[in-house]
């Protein structure tokens, strides 16, 4: 089981590999601004998908003098991910339907409460 | 360099050494990155006058506190102190738990509830006020912190440890303000277990999700001896808290010293440091409350068997004490402080 941070780090990986500022950048976008990774978060964070093998280095540049290092997904990475969204995909279902039940049965009965009355 | 960058070089001076190595240059330049602006004004200030924010502080110093309390991806030596740390931290709240259970148990025989038992001294009153009721219930808050983080709920365990030690917190400012008005309130001893209960709600970040939690049932058979053994303790009237933390600290220390003599097995290097850690408290809060009884006596107070004997108990820890810090150092020595391979 991953961690909020950890999903969205894998998530952020999927379809680029990506530096660390902009794995920070794409997380925010695809949390809806919810999750805005600080610095030290991200790194502890990527050293341990690092040395899970769910995340890989891709390649190091130097931009403007200072070290980037892009990191990809790997297939581990990738098979984790899609075994925890699934997951949150079913328990999301579980409890819409839940939700969905109680709201029907609610508007039923409110239905009924004038007649009652 | 930037102020900016020289200020942040200076934060991450609390991850371990071999963690900059590898990650240093990398969190720099992102952080960097995150900071950077289009306006060339703002840029410039940011550059001189700008500081890390507190969550992009505390974020480094969570990690500096997972890496070296032994959390996933730690070197050696910060594992065996995460251990050691999660050991002690276990054995002061159960400490807690105990004499909260025990308190209330004293309390019941005190004020009769208990008559089966024979009836205590008419001399030994039992205080009733409000303040003392929610103290008394507070001190039961130390059960549910202990078996809550047992059973691995850390965060819940934090929080109800922080609520418990709000009692302390309000004795040690009425110490302070008895101090000023001239009296002489036990303020050394309220702070020594002000920064132990402190101590002990860091500790329970040596409890990682990633790290297996020490196996209950030990724990919980020692809450229930605790519960039933340490009331008939409290009515030894030469015997005080710290005295019985003392002599709990002294039996296990010693029966972990002679046990691979005795055919127990092997010392575990884990519980040599933790006993380590708790000798050397339990040694400070002996010294300090001794000191503190003889600073405001009386002519009743302290008896003399409970001097004699709290002198005897300071004794002792620090006789445990250098065996069991010898026994850690060396083990702590020939454990690598990086990472290996």
């Amino acid at each position: 089981m991953t961690t909020e941070p950890a999903f969205f780090i894998l998530t952020a990986l999927v379809d680029q590999p990506r530096h660390g500022y902009g794995i920070v950048g794409e997380v925010a976008e695809l949390s809806q601004g919810r999750v805005q990774l600080k610095v030290g978060t991200l790194y502890g964070v990527l050293d341990r998908l690092v040395g899970d093998g769910l995340v890989e280095l891709d390649r190091e540049e130097v931009w403007q003098g200072r070290l980037r290092r892009y990191y990809r997904l790997t297939e581990s990475g990738a098979h984790t991910l899609a075994t925890e969204a699934e997951r949150h995909a079913a328990n999301a279902r579980v409890a819409s339907e839940r939700l969905r039940a109680v709201g029907q049965r609610r508007a039923a009965g409110q239905r009924r409460r004038p007649r009652e009355a | 360099m930037s102020a900016l960058e020289t200020r942040y070089r200076r934060v991450l001076r609390v991850l371990p050494a071999a963690y900059r190595a590898e990650w240093e240059e990398e969190m720099v330049a992102t952080f960097l990155a995150s900071m950077a602006t289009d306006d060339p004004d703002e840029a410039e200030y940011l550059d001189d006058y700008g500081r890390p924010s507190w969550s992009e502080v505390g974020s480094v110093l969570a990690l500096a506190l997972r890496l070296r309390l032994g959390g996933a991806g730690a070197p050696p030596r910060s594992v065996a102190w995460g251990q050691a740390i999660r050991l002690v931290t276990l054995m002061w709240l159960l400490g807690q738990a105990v004499l909260g259970v025990a308190d209330k148990e004293f309390g019941l025989w005190l004020t009769g509830k208990l008559s089966w038992l024979p009836s205590p001294p008419p001399e030994w009153g039992v205080v009733t006020d409000l303040w003392h009721r929610v103290q008394g219930l507070t001190a039961l808050v130390w059960v549910l912190v202990f078996v809550g983080l047992l059973l691995g709920h850390r965060r819940v365990a934090q929080v109800l440890a922080a609520v418990a030690t709000v009692p302390v917190l309000v004795a040690t400012g009425n110490a302070v303000v008895d101090l000023v008005d001239g009296a002489h309130p036990p303020l050394l001893s309220l702070l020594a277990i002000l920064l132990l209960n402190v101590f002990s709600v860091a500790g329970m970040v040596a409890f990682h999700p990633d790290t297996p939690p020490p196996p209950p049932r030990p724990w919980y058979t020692a809450l229930v001896v605790g519960a039933l053994v340490v009331p008939w303790l409290m009515a030894v009237p030469v015997l005080d808290w710290p005295g019985l933390w003392a002599i709990a600290v002294v039996l296990l220390g010693v029966a972990h010293l002679t046990g691979p003599a005795l055919g127990w097995g092997d010392r575990s290097p884990a519980w040599s440091h933790a006993l380590a850690l708790a000798a050397g408290a339990a040694f400070t809060l002996r010294v300090v409350t001794l000191l503190e009884y003889l600073w405001g006596r009386s002519t009743t107070w302290p008896p003399a068997g409970l001097v004699v004997l709290a002198v005897a108990e300071a004794v002792a820890l620090a006789a445990v004490a250098v065996p069991l810090t010898v026994l850690t150092s060396r083990a702590l020595r020939a454990t690598p402080a990086t990472m290996v391979g």
